[in-house]
């Protein structure tokens, strides 16, 4: 006592050190727990007392078309697990009443057959099959907790399967995919996998506006019920809901197409049609129809080859439907009116040593560009391009748009192929590219062509998505600015010709509509087998648009390979019967004046 | 006087008789302890009505926990139902299924374009009978989702359904009651007789 005393400063010393280095390690340990090592003992805590993390789906967004109609929208699957051991263990008992005494209630146990019976009879399989299920399982692993008894069962199911309350029954949400019209634009929509995975068609080519991204939360429950106790929630992760895509289509003009097209397409035995009709002055497309059609609840029930959209992805050799291009290009450069002359020969030789037919034979015969339109002379056609040079020609085929995909971007989509260059080309194929052959174009380039000579010359981006509508209402829409391609003068002489295409071509008869003015042109096809030959069978064509006098709409139709009638009379009756559904459908007022008579001869 | 022998004896009575005459003992000495239980037992009561208030208010976030958990079952159960209605209404709504009732029925598409003009009455185009058109369009654009429901003249059981298709009851009136054809409603552009 004595001694400490006398050295009270030792002692305060001491003290104060013993304080500093206690509080020091309780700071020292405050860091380490509250910032060293403070996620993980979060982490370690919160697996202790809360859930395991919970997804929250975010929903994939619905695709609707230009009116609304949902042609994809998501819904809420369920996939139907047992588990085997637990189902041959445990034993149901279940309240029934008391045959002794009606009144109450006994304990019945239910027999493992009778169970599997009713949750068969629901998922739509025998109490057999289900049994199956179960003995198979333990067969491989007498200890499996775990077997699929049903995948992506509706609602209804779900419902009855929950009433049941079978304890070794569980029921997983699964998000899914449902196309409400079925086949109705499902060369446009595509599909989606079992796994929410964007397979084909806009699914795929506007994933990034569809896709919804899931969350993730935990909460602490309750022991006893499973109540989410107060405040305890964590969020992991936002879900996030896809955005609306809404199409340039209209659904029940999508519908009709398909519909006209198929049953063609049976009629004929062709191999596959493809039907485009756009708006002549917005280049947006109002129907796309492929057939066959897949129908995207049920892909595999389509051909594989037929699952997509051959109007953007199949290039071919268009034929005669071209020379309305060639024409409008030599009107441009003011080489050639409608009522320019030249003398074709049925064979021609031209000056380079290339070599051509006409497909009908004829003398000599005086044609005005009209004229070569109207029989869809092949040799007319020539003399009057030869006028013009390759590069020329090249140049406005690329400003048609064609030989590059289209503003679309469809998956796949292929871009057609002008044979390379004019530098490229051999002496045939400069005098073949001026008819449609030896080059390839996608159905939906020509439709576009077609669009721009209708348009007084203006093409328009082909548009097919109208916009995307993300979660938060904002809206994106493709950029829309038309090009001149030729002149307005240019566009309404190649208008007058083509309408006298379809007053006094072979098929005036057959795709009349009455009370309005229209022009179109066939086309019948040779196709490249691919080897540097040709097939046997044709590609038949006819594209168009109405009215003439004030173009609204373009409708273009291929037919690949119809075998029991190989000439554009196979497609005449489809562009006859769609283009008078589109001018019905959008009440378009009949033309007034007839159309001008240009004469085919001089 | 130095510091040092203070420290090592401090003792209060001789450290007093360091203070300065000047300094006073503060005069409101004796009166403050009243003061002080007042305070105590505001403090303390309010610390206790603090807690009570807390308590109760646990207790009511607690009660609702288990109102939030029933409404987000009832919640589920209520989507869930929506979306069956949803799932049904788009079957029967699809046009696969508006087409082959229609054609149950015995209508068939008439694709030629005609129309009346209401403020004079004049027809533009060529009116044309409807020619056949298409029999069974269910094949050609399939839609799985609407397999099994049944079309409207199979729902009606012991009427019977017009025989033939294809337009072979256009020309036999149906056997319905006659009944006067309602007049047309009257529109803005309809033609109107001039009174005066």
């Amino acid at each position: 006592m004595n001694r400490i005393s006398r050295h009270p400063m030792r002692r305060i010393l001491a003290a104060g050190i013993v304080l500093v280095l206690l509080v020091g390690l309780f700071v020292a340990r405050l860091i380490d727990i509250q910032v060293v090592r403070a996620s993980a003992l979060n982490e370690q805590a919160e697996e202790v007392r809360s859930t395991a993390p919970i997804t929250v789906f975010g929903a994939r967004g619905d695709i609707v078309d230009r009116n609304g109609t949902v042609l994809a929208d998501s819904v809420m699957r369920y996939d139907v697990a047992l588990s085997p051991k637990n189902a041959q263990k445990s034993k149901i008992m279940r309240e029934e009443p008391d045959p002794a005494d009606p009144s109450k209630t006994k304990q019945v146990e239910v027999p493992l057959e009778q169970t599997a019976a009713e949750l068969g009879a629901i998922v739509g399989l025998t109490g057999d099959q289900v049994l199956g299920i179960i003995a198979s399982e333990l067969a491989d692993d007498p200890d499996s907790d775990f077997a699929y008894v049903a995948k992506l069962v509706d609602v209804d199911t779900y419902e009855k399967l929950s009433a049941l309350d079978i304890p070794w029954v569980v029921s997983y949400p699964h998000p899914s995919r449902r196309y409400p019209n079925g086949a109705v634009a499902g060369n446009l929509l595509g599909f989606v996998g079992t796994d929410g995975d964007a397979l084909a068609g806009l699914e795929l080519g506007q994933d990034a506006c569809l896709a919804g991204e899931d969350g993730e939360v935990t909460f602490i429950p309750s022991l006893q019920d499973w109540v989410e106790i107060p405040g305890t929630e964590v969020v992991h992760k936002e879900a996030k809901n896809g955005g609306t895509l809404q199409l340039t289509i209209d659904s029940d003009l999508q519908w009709e197409v398909q519909r006209i097209a198929e049953a063609q397409r049976l009629a004929v035995g062709a191999q596959w049609a493809t039907v485009t009709v756009m708006e002549a002055k917005t280049g947006k497309l109002l129907a796309v129809a492929d057939v066959p059609t897949v129908d995207p609840n049920n892909p595999s029930g389509t051909d594989d080859a037929d699952r997509g959209s051959r109007t953007f992805t199949a290039p071919f050799e268009p034929g005669s439907t071209f020379k309305a291009i060639t024409a409008a290009s030599l009107e441009d450069v003011g080489i050639a009116n409608p009522l320019s002359q030249v003398v074709a020969p049925y064979s021609y030789d031209a000056p380079n040593g290339a070599n051509f037919r006409d497909s009908f034979y004829h003398d000599d015969t005086p044609y005005t560009l009209t004229g070569a339109l109207i029989d869809s002379s092949n040799t007319a056609t020539a003399k009057f391009g030869e006028q013009m040079s390759d590069q020329a020609r090249f140049e406005y085929m690329q400003k048609f748009g064609f030989g590059r995909v289209s503003e679309v971007g469809f998956p796949g989509e292929e871009s057609g192929d002008l044979h390379g260059g004019p530098e490229e080309w051999d002496n045939q194929t400069k005098y073949t590219t001026m008819f449609g052959q030896g080059l390839t174009t996608t159905a939906v380039q020509i439709a576009s062509a077609y669009q721009a000579i209708a348009n007084d010359g203006v093409r328009m981006p082909v548009q097919l998505v109208e916009g995307c509508t993300d979660a938060a209402g904002e809206t994106t829409s493709p950029e829309v600015k038309g090009t001149r391609v030729i002149s307005e003068q240019a566009s309404r002489e190649t208008s007058e010709m083509l309408e006298n295409v379809y007053t006094q071509g072979w098929l005036a008869d057959q795709w009349n509509i009455p009370g309005y003015r229209v022009a179109a042109k066939t086309g019948t096809a040779q196709v490249a087998d691919g080897n540097g030959g040709y097939l046997t069978g044709y590609l038949v064509s006819v594209s168009g648009y109405a009215p003439a006098d004030d173009p609204e709409f373009v409708v273009s139709v291929s037919i690949m390979d119809p075998v029991k009638m190989n000439s554009s009379a196979a497609s005449a009756p489809v562009f006859q019967q769609v283009m008078s559904q589109v001018l019905k459908k959008y009440r378009t007022i009949p033309s007034g004046a007839p159309a001008p008579d240009l004469p085919a001869t001089w | 006087m130095s510091a040092l022998p203070a420290q090592s004896a401090p003792s209060p009575i001789r450290r007093r008789a360091w203070i300065p005459e000047i300094l006073r003992p503060a005069p409101d000495r004796a009166a403050r302890p009243k003061p002080r239980l007042a305070y105590a037992i505001i403090a303390v009561g309010g610390v206790l009505a603090i807690a009570l208030a807390q308590l109760m208010l646990s207790i009511a976030v607690t009660q609702g926990a288990y109102e939030i958990d029933g409404y987000e079952l009832s919640q589920a159960k209520l989507s869930r139902q929506q979306q069956t209605l949803a799932e049904d209404l788009d079957r029967v709504q699809s046009p696969q299924y508006l087409a082959q009732n229609a054609e149950a029925l015995g209508m068939v598409p008439n694709t030629n374009p005609v129309f009346l003009r209401l403020s004079d009455g004049a027809v533009l185009g060529q009116p044309a009978a409807a020619s056949g058109g298409a029999g069974a369009s269910g094949a050609l654009v399939p839609n799985v989702l609407i397999s099994g429901v049944p079309l409207v003249t199979e729902q009606q059981a012991g009427e019977t359904a017009p025989v033939g298709g294809q337009g072979a009851g256009l020309g036999d009136p149906v056997a319905d009651p006659p009944v006067a054809p309602a007049p047309p409603a009257a529109g803005d552009s309809l033609p109107t007789p001039t009174t005066h």
